[in-house]
């Protein structure tokens, strides 16, 4: 009996920390795939508005766009929102969110109108 | 357990952060700061939208702005915001030494950002750009200035948590704190990004 457990409970253990380490590789690896892409939206967006060959208006929109994306990799890659156990804080976050987009288009609102 | 003792590798939990009722609350509660922050930003970007025109007879966005200074700063910022996600991998695997080695490479990132960014405003000033020359300068000097606070507080922020915690190894007690540095650090990159792009891409265009 003593025996058995011996034998037995290290390999689980051992099996669970492969499993683990992998995760945490395909992890780094996540990590690092959106550093890349971090890198070539802010190359794009500076791009864009360094050659002057867009539209200035459509230039707005396109580096505005760049930003979302950008953002949404830090934070569902980066800050882990995508990981489980995360949905209190993408609440919090949203209605940060929410909350933001609204003053800022009323601070632009009120000061366009005076 | 002890939440203040060193923890192994046979009895390190999956998700050392978050595996005690405090690391569980500091985690909440830090995202939902995190929210706040947002809004709290929202109201710089709003006014400064609403003022960056009204330059006065100061000069505007597109005479000062310098876009290879502001892409270098972007870099190292980004670069930054990827060392500490590093350490948090580190964190993860119990390996302290790295852990370290990680939260001072972000470390000097930063510092090498805030250095561009008191050269860059330094260089405005003398070109009669000043925090009262203009509500446009009012405004600038509030939404980038007061992300370059929360750099140079996140820089005191891990430099006390480093110094304090050198010695003892990952415990339940400083994970989280570790932890929420990282999140912290990846925020105001995040705002960084709307920064560069609202305000010194759009300044480009006018």
């Amino acid at each position: 009996m003593a025996d058995h457990h011996n034998t037995t409970e290290p390999t689980v253990h051992r099996h669970e920390e492969i499993q683990r380490k992998l995760a945490l590789k395909e992890e780094r690896k996540h990590h690092n795939v959106s550093f890349v892409m971090m890198i070539l939206l802010t190359i794009v967006a500076f791009f864009a508005i360094w050659s002057d060959k867009i539209s200035d208006s459509f230039a707005v929109i396109f580096i505005l766009t760049l930003a979302v994306v950008q953002v949404f990799f830090q934070l569902y890659i980066w800050m882990h929102l995508s990981h489980k156990g995360h949905d209190f804080p993408i609440w919090g976050m949203a209605s940060g969110v929410l909350i933001a987009a609204i003053t800022v288009a009323s601070l632009m609102g009120m000061i366009w109108t005076s | 357990m002890n939440a203040g003792e060193r923890l192994t590798d046979a009895n390190f939990p999956a998700h050392p952060e978050k595996a005690t009722l405090e690391g569980k609350n500091k985690f909440l509660g830090f995202w939902l700061f995190l929210g706040g922050e947002t809004v709290l930003f929202a109201t710089l970007f709003g006014t400064y939208l609403g003022l960056r025109n009204m330059h006065l007879d100061g000069p505007s966005g597109e005479e000062l702005f310098s876009l290879p200074l502001v892409f270098l700063a972007t870099m190292l910022l980004l670069t930054s915001s990827l060392t500490s996600v590093y350490a948090v991998l580190s964190l993860k695997q119990n390996k302290v030494r790295s852990l370290q080695g990680w939260f001072i490479v972000t470390l000097l990132l930063g510092l090498g950002f805030l250095g561009l960014e008191i050269y860059e405003f330094i260089h405005y000033v003398h070109e009669g750009h000043t925090f009262t020359s203009s509500a446009f300068g009012s405004a600038f000097y509030s939404l980038v200035g007061f992300h370059g606070a929360h750099v140079l507080f996140g820089t005191l922020w891990i430099t006390t948590l480093l110094v304090r915690n050198w010695n003892r190894g990952i415990t339940l007690a400083n994970a989280p704190k570790y932890y929420l540095f990282a999140l912290y650090w990846h925020f105001v990159d995040v705002v960084w990004v709307f920064i560069f792009t609202v305000v010194y891409l759009m300044g480009k265009v006018g």
